[in-house]
């Protein structure tokens, strides 16, 4: 009887575990897709216009929020009109479909404090920012600006009658406020940003800017040398050139005194004086509070198991009809920390935007009715789906020799099946190319793409062999010398539930098949970091980014201690040689190169330089890439409009930000 | 005529004569829902010593055009009347919207199965190679039992190569935890006072001690060299010096009860020595208990497993365990379309199962009153 | 006990410190993965800033000193606040969902590992028995995902968290309550049945061991009734194993059950202090271990108490040996 039932239990299991793979018969009616691969369309660059707007301000008659409008009534808030900049001056943000109607919460789950760039990125609001194609900058928190022909003086223009959220008027006295008593001083744990300096091109000497106020709505900023690109680099560096003066003079030191200050330190929960002025100053989103421009202010703690982030009542944009945005009443975020989690609440429904990896694409589509969304794609600036980078700044002579050998590089270039590889690794939604720029962007060349992509063993074979790296006995190669070669990649995980390590595995596959010894090192981000500080990566799967070289250049031009291919070179040229290698070769060209444009007088130049640095990527291919740059899926719920459905998502456009929240909303 | 007598010795004298395992052993025969757990059991392990053999498939059989396919199909019949089993090669398709593939199987030519056929090359057992499997398909079919995973490896071969490192770790790990615990715990037990009061002292600190920051420690400071199997096995057994204490302590205990019984007493008044009377004396006396833990604890060290590798502390890809196969099946995207991935939860709950119900029968059988 | 403590804390500290790195390290990967430029002097400056740049014993000592004059138990780098307010916050959480699952598992385990025994063999033995062990076989998180998956397909939400996002602020109504009894069911069940079957078993073994024992015989021909002879003799004996792990169970309340928490979304301390440990934010995690093995350590003197309590061949040891 025992017997029978223990039987009867696990049978029943495992019946149960097979009746629901019946799924091979569902789809059958599938017809035309035969042996393809299909890609996703791979919307490299394109990007989905706003609707034009040519309005009178002028003419404009303003509203607001029914909320809002009620506060007005019982005098909590003054009148819409005093709220916003005066009507010729206040900003129209063109919207990506059509005009939308106030109301709804925007839910989007979070990890907390960890995500707080996430937030930040959604609402920020810069001085310039950049242009939906990213082809230039364009006014935002300014309304405008002059520079004078050689580039060393720039007016910026103000709204008149802008307010921050907590009503006190934005005048240039919090610009010039920030500058020279929060950015000089570098009262928030930073030093002054690169973009705040022009270099003559005679010296290399830096000096930083002036700035001044030449009335209550204009502001006058001055060079030394050239700077050209003055606020494409602040649109990078800084993005704010602000800060209420009302709220931070209270607080820094070196105006109310040491006292004072712990004071207050104490009383808004920060251990020292360092942590309030890094907070106030410059996470200043999350300390609720603290004024600021943003569509949406911070009304909890980051840390609540529901984060709210409430309108602005001062908010300074309005719609082509005069309604104050932004429509969506608040931004709710539910504190989840699990990938797997988040992905379970958004097929159930209950989160209204996110963005996918390109392996969710499947269990998003299916349940595309079950949680009432749609899924659309943008891209983004990534050279490569997959890639790998050899140090080649490390520290071991012998491994540095062959690192730096091209004939290398080509060899484990050439050694893989790209094809199969990006079948397995990105399901057949993306295909095998080499790491480039990819195409919509600047730099892009055509061709690029297919350099040392075929799948040829043969010629890897020559080429290992051809550098002296004889096969032993055990099927391995050995270096030249006859000692034991073994290449350690390094995997560097950003939380424990992402990556597989499938990639990894497979390039261990085919480095073998040519007799390159591989161990694949997996590391958590501590130790990673710990690592690439101390330039203890031999090897690494990397992926660089980057839409701009002149802008960004940090992961393609060695200029600080940032990634691992390029050993200590980016070390020495931050702390000016006093620390790290000094590069040679195409490396230390990288920087020569870098340093014209830093100095340049003119776009041209900057341009030529731009391309000159990116066609020694080309040469080197320093960054091996194995698969085509992935697509970010983005989940958008059914009732969510003006989201655009193309859009180049990247750090330096920041993020969701460039699909402008604040002309989000709820409709049917 | 005496001579015959002698000699002849009865089963009931037998009985009464036995030593306490062989009595044991009889009892074990008769408990039935043991039996069948031995059984298993000895499936299992057969199975992880010649997994190489036995799994159609090794772990680095990657294949693009097979990934995440269900369960292969095992036919008899066909339109020409019925054949030794056979099956059909797959024809990925890809439906155009979600991109989900799917498979369609392709009829016109039957691939039956090959008992002994001819496979990858393995090295068995570590010694002599071989291209020996106990079942296969010729190409370009493939026989999944448990269907594929999403690089196209084979799940049935997977969990066989796998078992050899989910069914060995925990017996180690549990051997030493159990050799520790007894020992120190009967000292401590036994002798009692000042060497108790320190052991106990002992045990309490590092009961406290922090696995996770360990495991991360240890991880982090292996060389790359070292296979990611060994360092595991190092891993466990260091953890094994810690999950001693629990098992201490309740020996401890189970002493201090036993030490006033009246037969110690005569032992020691005998002039038997301590070390004698803990052996011979006192561990018989509570075994059925530290037989119904010790099963106990192989199942935890399992299930211990399969949580560090979710932690991702454990045992990590490209190594395969049965811990790194429920990590990938445990993903929303496989739970809710790939659902053939959580067949090792099957294994995982039928070893555990197996090693309760025959710590049961053991328990059972070393009960003296029975 | 109190020198154990610090004993403890050394050790503690000192593990903490074991992975490569520290704070800073973790903090600058993180502000690089963010997108944000970190350079050379910064890191320094953190370093002097965190008080990471003094030497362990230093460390050590200005933590300790803290905690025993101010009651401040150091300051969580990662979420900036104080060690105190970031453990506070979460205990009521913790101390709900554990007490829960302890007293189920306790209410449920025990009883049905008496009835077990007395009735071995029989069906309700039988079921008993497989619900248990399959409840103990199955990997607890992986229980978790699949009961919420199912209660996705099933109900259309994975109740996840505590309770909806609609009820997280709002004040304690009916509604509120009937959801976060609806929240509850899957923890409870994930997290008590994995502690009942170890209870069941033991439990249920222990009783037939002492049910065969001499004292019972005796008893039974002496006239007593069946029902005390359990009571009076049986369970007291057998729970002797059972009253010696108590003492472990106290510290569980308080991990909450970490990997259970991450999968279900709980609010509770286990995975804010995966968190510290992972990140190196030492006087958090620092703090909680600390709180561990203080908690271990009265979790074992009052199994020890509970020990002498029900079993009086201890208490008598003393005096015969």
């Amino acid at each position: 009887m025992k017997k029978g039932l223990a039987l009867f239990i696990v049978l029943a299991l495992m019946i149960s575990m097979f009746a629901g793979c019946s799924n091979n018969n569902n789809s059958a009616e599938a017809s035309g897709s035969e042996q393809e691969s299909v890609t996703t369309e791979q919307t490299t660059g394109e990007v989905q216009e706003t609707q034009k707007v040519e309005v009178d301000t002028e003419t404009l008659i303003l509203s607001e929020a029914p909320e809002l409008a009620e506060k007005v009534g019982t005098g909590e808030l003054p009148a819409v009109e005093e709220r916003m900049p005066k009507l010729e001056d206040i900003m129209i943000e063109p919207v990506f479909d059509s005009i939308g109607q106030y109301g709804g919460d925007l839910r989007f789950p979070w990890r907390g404090k960890k995500d707080k760039w996430t937030l930040e990125k959604m609402t920020e609001e810069a001085l310039f920012r950049f242009k939906l194609d990213g082809s230039g900058v364009e006014p935002n928190v300014a309304k405008g600006y002059d520079v004078n022909e050689d580039a060393t003086e720039y007016m910026i223009y103000l709204r008149e009658g802008m307010k921050w959220s907590d009503g006190v008027a934005f005048t240039a006295d919090d610009i010039v406020f920030y500058y020279n008593e929060m950015v000089l001083k570098e009262t928030f744990g930073k030093s002054p940003y690169n973009c705040y300096y022009s270099v003559n091109p005679e010296t290399g000497e830096k000096t930083l800017a002036d700035v001044t106020k030449v009335d209550d709505y204009t502001v006058k900023v001055k060079f030394a040398d050239s700077s050209v690109l003055f606020l494409e680099r602040l649109a990078i560096d800084n993005k704010w050139m602000f800060a209420p003066k009302h709220y931070m003079e209270q607080l820094l030191p070196h105006i109310v005194g040491e006292a004072e200050a712990m004071k207050k330190a104490e009383e808004m929960g920060f251990s020292d004086i360092k942590t309030l002025g890094k907070y106030t100053g410059y996470y200043y989103w999350i300390v609720q509070d603290r004024p600021t421009l943003r569509p949406w202010l911070l009304k909890t703690d980051t840390e609540a198991a529901v984060a709210r982030w409430e309108r602005n009542p001062y908010y300074f944009k309005a719609d082509a009809e005069g309604k104050q945005l932004p429509y969506i009443n608040s931004i709710v975020c539910q504190k989840i920390e699990s990938s797997d989690n988040i992905i379970l609440e958004s097929i159930a429904g209950n989160v209204d935007i996110n963005v996918f990896e390109l392996t969710d694409f499947t269990l998003l589509m299916e349940n595309r009715d079950a949680g009432d969304f749609r899924v659309t794609q943008w891209s983004g600036t990534d050279w490569a789906g997959n890639a790998v980078v050899f140090n080649q700044g490390v520290e071991d002579v012998k491994l540095r020799e062959v690192f730096t050998d091209i004939r290398f590089r080509e060899a484990m270039s050439v050694a893989v099946d790209r094809v199969e590889l990006a079948a397995l690794v990105t399901d057949d939604l993306g295909s095998g190319q080499q790491a480039s720029v990819p195409e919509g962007l600047v730099n892009f060349k055509e061709g690029w793409a297919d350099k040392w992509s075929d799948y040829d063993v043969e010629r890897a074979n020559t080429l290992l062999d051809e550098m002296g790296m004889a096969k032993g006995s055990d099927g391995f190669r050995t270096y030249k010398d006859g000692s034991d070669f073994e290449l350690n990649i390094f995997q560097i995980e950003i939380d424990s539930t992402s990556e597989m390590g499938e990639f990894e595995a497979l390039i261990k596959k085919y480095y073998e098949a040519v007799g390159i010894k591989t161990n694949i090192k997996v590391v958590d981000s501590t130790y990673g970091e710990e690592l690439i500080q101390s330039n203890g990566i031999v090897a690494q799967t990397f992926v660089p980014a980057l839409f701009n070289v002149a802008l960004r250049p940090d992961n393609i031009v060695p200029i600080r201690n940032y990634r691992s291919w390029y050993g200590s070179y980016g070390l020495y040229y931050s702390t000016h040689g006093e620390q790290g290698e000094k590069p040679e070769g195409d490396i230390a060209l990288l920087q020569e190169y870098y340093n014209i444009i830093q100095s340049a007088t003119d776009k041209e130049v900057v341009d030529e330089y731009s391309q000159k640095i990116i066609d020694l990527h080309e040469k080197n291919q320093w960054i091996i890439g194995y698969t085509s740059p992935k697509p970010r899926i983005v989940l958008v719920k059914n009732n969510l409009k003006n989201v655009p459905s193309k859009l180049i998502y990247c750090d330096e456009f920041r993020g969701y930000g460039h699909s402008k929240l604040q002309q989000y909303y709820f409709g049917n | 005529m005496g001579l015959l007598k002698t000699k002849k010795i009865d089963n009931d004298e037998k009985y009464f004569f036995a030593s306490q395992w062989s009595l044991m052993f009889k009892k074990l025969k008769k408990h039935k829902l043991a039996q069948i757990s031995i059984v298993i059991l000895i499936i299992l392990y057969t199975q992880m010593l010649f997994a190489q053999f036995v799994s159609p498939y090794g772990l680095e059989s990657f294949d693009s055009k097979v990934v995440n396919a269900p369960p292969t199909k095992v036919h008899l019949f066909d339109d020409e009347g019925i054949h030794l089993p056979f099956v059909y090669a797959y024809e990925q398709k890809r439906d155009p919207e979600t991109f989900r593939k799917f498979y369609v199987e392709d009829k016109s030519k039957r691939y039956p199965i090959k008992l002994f056929g001819k496979g990858e090359t393995y090295k068995f057992l570590g010694l002599f190679e071989s291209d020996r499997h106990l079942f296969i398909v010729d190409e370009p079919a493939k026989i999944f039992i448990f269907g594929s995973d999403k690089l196209g490896r084979d799940i049935f071969s997977r969990i066989a190569l796998g078992s050899q490192i989910s069914l060995t770790i925990p017996l180690a790990g549990v051997f030493i935890s159990f050799i520790l615990g007894i020992t120190i715990g009967s000292i401590s037990g036994y002798f009692g006072g000042m060497v108790d009061t320190v052991i106990q002292r002992i045990i309490e600190v590092i009961r406290s001690f922090p696995t996770l920051p360990l495991w991360m420690a240890l991880s982090a400071a292996i060389p790359a060299r070292i296979p990611v199997i060994q360092m595991f096995l190092f891993i466990t057994i260091i953890l094994s010096f810690i999950s001693w204490t629990g098992l201490a302590r309740t020996v401890r205990s189970k002493f201090m009860s036993l030490k006033t019984e009246d037969y110690i007493l005569a032992a020691k008044v005998a002039g038997v020595s301590d070390f004698k009377i803990i052996l011979t004396h006192m561990i018989p006396g509570f075994i059925s208990y530290l037989v119904v833990n010790m099963t106990l604890s192989i199942p935890g060290m399992i299930i211990g497993e399969t949580s560090m590798s979710f932690l991702g502390l454990g045992i990590r890809p490209p190594a395969t365990s049965w811990g790194v196969l429920l990590q990938e099946a445990q993903q929303i995207q496989n739970i809710a379309l790939y659902p053939w991935k959580l067949v090792p939860l099957l294994y995982v709950i039928i070893t555990v199962l197996a090693f309760n119900f025959f710590g049961d029968g053991l328990r059972d059988a070393a009960d003296p009153y029975k | 006990m109190v020198p154990l403590v610090f004993v403890t804390s050394m050790v503690v500290f000192a593990v903490i410190q074991l992975p490569p790195g520290d704070y800073v390290t973790t903090y600058i990967a993180t502000l690089q993965a963010e997108g944000e430029a970190v350079d050379q002097k910064i890191i320094e400056d953190l370093r002097e800033e965190y008080g990471l740049d003094q030497s362990l014993p230093v460390q050590y000592f200005k933590w300790m000193k803290n905690i025993v004059t101010k009651g401040d138990f150091g300051y969580s780098f990662s979420y900036n606040k104080p060690v105190n307010d970031v453990i506070g916050e979460r205990m009521a959480s913790t101390l709900l969902i554990s007490g829960l699952t302890m007293i189920f598992t306790y209410v449920v385990a025990i009883p049905i590992g008496i009835y077990s025994a007395l009735h071995q063999y029989s069906i309700g033995d039988y079921i008993a028995t497989i619900i248990g062990f399959l409840g103990m076989a199955t990997p607890n998180f992986l229980l978790a995902i699949l009961l919420m998956f199912a209660s996705f397909k099933w109900f259309g939400d994975p109740m996840m968290g505590l309770m909806s996002m609609e009820y997280i602020d709002a004040p304690m109504s009916i509604a509120k309550f009937l959801d976060i009894c609806k929240h509850l069911i899957i923890p409870v069940i994930v997290i008590g049945t994995g502690g009942t079957c170890g209870l069941i078993r033991v439990m249920r073994g222990q009783m037939l061991d002492e049910l065969d024992q001499q004292y019972v015989l005796t008893g039974r021909s002496k006239g007593l009734e069946e029902k005390k002879i359990r009571r009076k003799y049986i369970v007291r004996a057998a729970l002797n194993p059972i009253a010696s792990s108590i003492g472990w169970n106290l510290t569980k309340i308080f991990s909450g059950s970490t990997i259970t928490a991450i999968v279900l979304n709980l609010p509770t301390q286990g995975p804010i202090m995966l968190g510290a440990l992972r990140n190196q934010d030492m006087y958090l995690a620092g703090t909680w271990l600390l709180f561990m093995s203080v908690l271990t350590m009265v979790g074992t003197l009052i199994s020890d108490i509970v020990l002498a309590w029900i079993d009086p061949r201890i208490r008598l040891m003393d005096s015969r040996m």
